[in-house]
């Protein structure tokens, strides 16, 4: 084990993903190609194969480069042209769209981005790469082609296929000052890292049948999303009578009289349709015949459009023409009804009669078994909607708004009577360039999509990066987070569903009211993106399936029939369903499809689905068959020798990805030996249930379960190293540890996400015991050596920035020098730690008060430019207004680096980094992988701590009473493991579900002299003596969490009040007071302590001195009552000052409160 | 971090002024973030670096003594 981790650590540094060399060099953990190959052990060389390709952000990659790549294009062609209203034979046509490369630039060329990322990052400026279209157009009578316009600037993802960072070499990355272990996935816009999360989604185009048992009504709905509209159908059952209902439409239409408009006229024929020969469905559903006939008359396809033109809610655009009642209901079923189905010609409605019926089918089934409903919670019936689609929705908008107000121009210029020379419809365009630059940019930064055409309104899309840790900016990427609202009481969305195996991850989550609510990625999966569909339906006839278009009604719901659907819609039917789908998973395994491509089948509906679209989760299996895994030993060792990668697997048929429902149907063996006659899949590795976050910690498997949710918690907020870039990056708050370890008990995911490369903790030695009483409540002991030693040390930056605007009368920001003292020449002691430049000293300490960056600004920047000349002889110092940046906190920091550069508008930006070291102190956090957090209560000198018979004395002494009510045995066990690793030379894994057994470890103890359980005899540090216990001793994994004292210790006696009611401030930043709160103040009352109460609340708080007049019972003014004229009845009183506002805010509203005083003796 | 946290004690800022102000730029050294070439800069040029005109430039470390409390 030790000579295959140091064989491992020496990397070739040549080709790009060198992190995954060392999986695939010939000796791997002390495994050789000569070894014997154990299917049912090495198949996990698939996951790090998979990784390799997909990699754990590979969902918003795959997402981005599928919008820039074919999203864009389908984008353009869909707004692509240009027409003039005043001329008639202007117009301009897109013809292409490129991001980042222009026509004529060779295939490697590199992306044009303006600077590389980690520029951007220091100089607050956005990552992005110019948005090139083709263009052709009239001038005059000549038809122009134009290549290579620049119409904006596009964000780009890093690591995208856009960025220059894709496929790049470790030693590349080094040299452009990125961090080659650092996912990529997210936007720089003006210098911050925004992630656009993944968002959860019911799916669209889907039915969704739900029914309300109490109310007793049932009701398909489907949400129809196009480019232009969305908008939802239900068909619903109201009084046993089903129903349509369309937001557009004002009351409920009969379903008869819809699917009449829609063309099925015949009554059989609507029968056929919905109900087939099932008698049950027959008596269910043919009360809805009586009332088109009988109340409303209908029996032609032209009456029943007429019936829903007269109810159509119409909002006519300006200027449209106005429609006749049966245009209307024409225009209401072709176009807004069930929107996603398209009518090409017009006339042709009976598709969407089809899907009405199929509607109105699944209503009457769910009628007539309750449990024929669709699970909205189910992760199937989900689609996660990534950066890409929330781009392109975002791009097509402003792309419109571009073109609309593009068009404008072009009308405004051509209206005019005569030109001087002819018309270039280019000139103008380059003015509105910016809109749509700024436009992404402004969206991604604040996180608010605002989309006209589908009235959406999303705030809280985009969030910030956080570099807390490695883990904490990887488990950003890997999150999802739900539309749901979290106000809401309902359990359901919340709750773990068991169709998220595999999908999400089943222990991280937040907790409190985000909980269920956001959730994580397994660690290995997979997002759709959107295919094709017309292959796959001429697919779908040449595999047999009849063309719906060309069936009989009467022959769709025969028994053994099945209906094919492709995505949501029906196409087709076949009578050999089980042969149809083993054909059509042939062509998937055999790579004729798209390895996406999900086809399963309902027996309740007798439908077999298949889903193209994007945003389905999905993960790789094995393929069983026969009963026989179709992965063998030489693939395996084909793998092992590099010369298969995962896509390999993929393309001969090994492995396929499957997405929720069809997991659902299929029989899926966890381990080999499993594996019968009817299973069809086998699980590559079972750990990958847990994300990457929960694979941190070791043997999850013996915890309690929210125990390893708490880790997932605390495991973000762990202080450890962030990137191998970190020293270079200037971040608002960097937390870094001194001398990070990897953990001594690993895990598989550990080594898969780097976390040995980039760890945050260290390994402690625990000794759990009781001692001093300074342990209750999960306290700590820490032993005083070790925190010398550099046990917990961290280190914390912070960064001020300050930009030296220029102002419009040519006045500007400057720098000004240090002052000295007119005596001695020295520097002030406020400027004691700056340069002659005015700008801190790097290396100085800066204590609190003192400056670090000596601003000055204009003082008459507002003036406007005349009668100021700059060049004039006096212009300078005497014009400027010193605004030092003052350096405030309990204890002094160093200047790490001083940055000077320009951001985008020109103007010069100054980023100072503060630097302070912190050793651990009382109070300070810390936690194990266990869920186990606890301050640190008393550090103790090490010769006053237990030792044992080595004299290694604990770093940690944690009270044994953690144990019992957490239940984290797997706790124990990483103690256990650590330690005969310790003892062994070796690191041992507590991979989830495997990982080093206990029996091998407490056999490792014991063959090294100690005893099997992990206890050991210790002597006690102060008098000397054994204890009189044995103690369970050795190394656990220790987390250093954010929370430190430093940053939250706060008292104050006297200071600072607010402005309005003269009471003291609030808060820590605002050297607050303390507030004795309603419920102290409760306490104070029932004791009776009224003078306590009254220091408290008023004198200590906003005493006032008034002046009451006794006579009016207002407020006078020194002694003189000036509502009385008179000083008679005044007399002089405190009141709270708040009191006095509110009397006074009465009294400016029309009501006098009046003070009435009496004596109380 | 929220903006209740971060410390910051009560400082009167009358004591802020006193003292003359010291015109002379003593040639601190700057560091191209870049092609890690050293210069001065002028209190009007821009912030650019002189050999390749790199935007991003870093302040080199004092020359003063810098003691630090071994804990």
């Amino acid at each position: 084990m030790g000579s295959a981790s140091k064989s491992g650590r020496d990397h070739k540094h040549s080709e790009p993903d060198e992190a995954f060399n060392e999986l695939l060099k010939p000796v791997y953990k002390g495994k050789e190609l000569t070894d014997k190959i154990d299917t049912v052990e090495d198949k996990w060389n698939l996951l790090p194969a998979f990784l390799k390709v997909k990699g754990l952000v590979k969902q918003h990659l795959d997402s981005f480069n599928y919008f820039v790549d074919r999203d864009l294009k389908k984008i353009i062609q869909a707004n692509q042209l240009i027409l003039s209203d005043i001329v008639p034979d202007f117009y301009l046509k897109y013809t292409d769209i490129r991001v980042g490369h222009k026509s004529n630039a060779s295939p490697d060329a590199p992306i044009e981005v303006l600077l590389p990322p980690h520029e951007c990052r220091l100089r607050d400026i956005t990552y992005s790469a110019p948005i090139y279209v083709d263009v052709e157009y009239t001038r005059g009578k000549k038809i122009i082609m134009h290549r290579d316009l620049e119409i904006g600037r596009m964000p780009i993802m890093l690591r995208s296929n856009k960025c220059i960072l894709n496929g790049k070499s470790e030693e590349v990355m080094a040299s452009l000052n990125e961090c080659p272990l650092d996912p990529g996935g997210y936007f720089i816009v003006n210098g911050t890292e925004k992630v656009i999360l993944v968002q959860e989604q019911l799916s669209k185009n889907r039915i969704i049948v739900e029914s309300d048992e109490k109310k007793n009504i049932v009701q398909a709905s489907v949400t129809s999303s196009t480019h232009e509209r969305k908008s939802k159908t239900y068909v619903v059952t109201k009084n046993g009578k089903i129903y349509l209902k369309h937001n557009s439409i004002s009351e409920e239409v009969p379903i008869v009289i819809a699917l009449k408009a829609a063309g099925i006229i015949s009554d059989l024929e609507i029968l056929q349709l919905i109900c087939g020969s099932n008698q049950k469905y027959q008596d269910i559903f043919a009360i809805n015949f009586e009332e088109p006939l009988v109340k409303h008359n209908i029996h032609t396809q032209k009456e029943a459009l007429l019936f829903i033109g007269e109810r159509v809610k119409t909002i006519r655009r300006f200027g449209a023409p106005k429609l006749s009642k049966l245009e209307e209901g024409i225009e209401a079923v072709a176009n807004t009804v069930v929107a996603h189905i398209t009518c090409e010609d017009g006339n042709d409605l009976k598709e969407k009669g089809l899907y009405l019926a199929i509607m109105a089918r699944r209503v009457v089934m769910a009628i007539e078994n309750p449990k024929m409903v669709d699970d909205i919670d189910y992760v199937g019936n989900k689609r996660l909607e990534l950066a890409g689609q929330l781009m392109s929705l975002l791009f097509e908008d402003l792309f419109k708004k571009f073109n609309s107000e593009f068009k404008m121009n072009i009308d405004k210029t051509l209206k005019k009577p005569n030109r001087a020379n002819e018309f270039d419809a280019l000139l103008t365009i380059n003015v509105y360039s910016s809109h749509i630059s700024h436009g992404l940019e402004r969206a991604i930064s604040t996180g608010n999509w605002s989309l006209k055409r589908f009235k959406m309104e999303r705030a809280g899309v985009t969030h910030v990066l956080s570099r807390l840790s490695y883990i904490s900016a990887l488990g950003m990427m890997t999150r999802i987070s739900s539309q749901f609202e979290k106000s809401r009481k309902v359990s359901g969305p919340r709750a773990l569903q068991p169709s998220q195996f595999g999908m999400l991850c089943t222990a991280d989550t937040p907790e409190g009211e985000a909980c269920g609510l956001v959730k994580n990625l397994a660690l290995m999966t997979h997002i759709t993106t959107d295919d094709e569909e017309a292959p796959i339906r001429q697919i779908c006839y040449n595999l047999g399936v009849e063309d719906i278009r060309f069936v009989d009604f009467s022959s769709i719901h025969v028994a053994k029939s099945y209906t094919v659907h492709l995505n949501g819609t029906i196409i087709g039917l076949t009578k050999f369903p089980g042969n149809f789908m083993k054909l059509f998973r042939f062509l998937r395994r055999s790579g004729k499809i798209s390895p996406f491509i999900s086809v399963f089948a309902n027996s309740y509906q007798s439908a077999i689905h298949i889903a193209t679209d994007g945003g389905r989760i999905c993960r790789p299996l094995i393929i069983v068959e026969n009963g026989i895994s179709r992965v063998k030993e030489e693939h395996l060792r084909k793998l092992k020798l590099g010369e298969w990668g995962f896509d390999d697997f993929l393309k001969n048929g090994l492995v396929e990805y499957m997405d929720v429902n069809e997991e659902n149907d299929s029989y899926i063996a966890l381990y080999e030996p499993n594996i019968e006659k009817t299973t069809t899949h086998l699980e590559i590795e079972p750990f990958t249930v847990l994300g990457a976050v929960a694979g941190l910690i070791p043997y999850p498997h013996h915890n309690q379960s929210p125990r390893n949710t708490y880790q997932c918690a605390m495991g973000k907020q762990a202080i450890g190293a962030i990137a191998y870039n970190q020293f270079k990056r200037i971040d608002t708050l960097l937390y870094l540890m001194c001398y990070p370890q990897q953990p001594m008990v690993k895990t598989k995911t550990i080594e898969l996400i780097d976390y040995d490369k980039l760890p945050a903790g260290q390994n402690a030695t625990v000794a759990v015991m009781s001692y001093s009483g300074y342990d209750i409540e999960d306290a700590l002991v820490l032993n005083k050596s070790s925190l010398d030693r550099g046990f917990g040390r961290c280190q914390v930056l912070k960064k001020h920035t300050e930009v030296l605007k220029k102002y419009p009368n040519h006045t500007k920001d400057i720098v000004s020098g240090m002052k000295v003292d007119a005596e001695t020449g020295e520097p002030i002691w406020q400027h004691e730690s700056l340069g002659p430049d005015g700008l801190g000293e790097v290396g100085l300490k800066v204590d609190s008060g003192q400056v670090y960056i000596n601003k000055c600004i204009p003082v008459n920047a507002g003036d406007s430019m005349l009668g100021n000349n700059p060049n004039m002889p006096n212009y300078g110092m005497g014009n400027h207004r010193e605004t030092p940046v003052y350096y405030r906190a309990p204890e002094p920091s160093y200047i790490d680096q001083v940055m000077m550069s320009t951001s985008s508008n020109d103007q010069s930006l100054i980023k100072v980094l503060l630097r302070q070291t912190r050793r651990p102190e009382l109070g300070d956090k810390f936690s194990s992988r266990h869920g186990q957090k606890g301050v640190c209560g008393i550090i103790v000198n090490q010769e006053d701590l237990p030792f044992n018979d080595n004299g290694i004395s604990p770093d940690i002494i944690m009270n044994p009473h953690g144990f019992p009510s957490r239940m984290t045995v797997g706790k124990m066990i990483e103690l256990i493991s650590g330690k005969a690793g310790v003892l062994n030379g070796s690191l041992e894994y507590g991979t989830c579900f495997g990982g080093s057994k206990l029996e091998d470890m407490s056999k490792i103890l014991v063959d090294k002299g100690f005893n099997y359980s992990g206890k050991d005899m210790l002597y006690s540090g102060i008098t000397g003596e054994c204890l009189q216990a044995y103690i369970f001793f050795g190394p656990i994994y220790y987390q250093k969490l954010k929370h430190m004292v430093l940053d939250k210790m706060h008292a104050r006696a006297r200071g600072p009040r607010a402005v309005l009611t003269r009471q003291p401030t609030e808060g820590r930043s605002r050297d607050g007071g303390l507030r004795l709160g309603e419920m102290e103040r409760d306490c104070v009352i029932a004791y009776g302590a009224s003078q306590l109460l009254l220091e408290r609340l008023m004198l200590s708080s906003d005493a006032f001195d008034v002046d009451v007049c006794n006579q009016c019972g207002l407020m006078g003014f020194h002694g003189w009552c000036n509502n009385c004229k008179t000083s008679e009845k005044v007399i002089g009183m405190k009141i709270p000052y708040a009191a006095k506002l509110l009397f006074q805010e009465l009294i400016s509203m029309n009501i006098a409160p009046k003070l009435r005083l009496g004596d109380v003796f | 971090m929220t903006s209740r946290e971060g410390f910051v004690p009560a400082i009167n800022s009358s004591a802020a002024a006193g003292g003359f102000s010291n015109h002379k730029t003593y040639g601190v050294k700057y560091i191209c973030a870049s092609c890690a070439a050293t210069f001065t800069l002028g209190k009007s040029e821009s912030i650019r670096c002189k050999e390749c005109g790199h935007r991003v430039i870093y302040k080199a470390r004092t020359k003063r003594m810098v003691q630090f409390e071994a804990r």
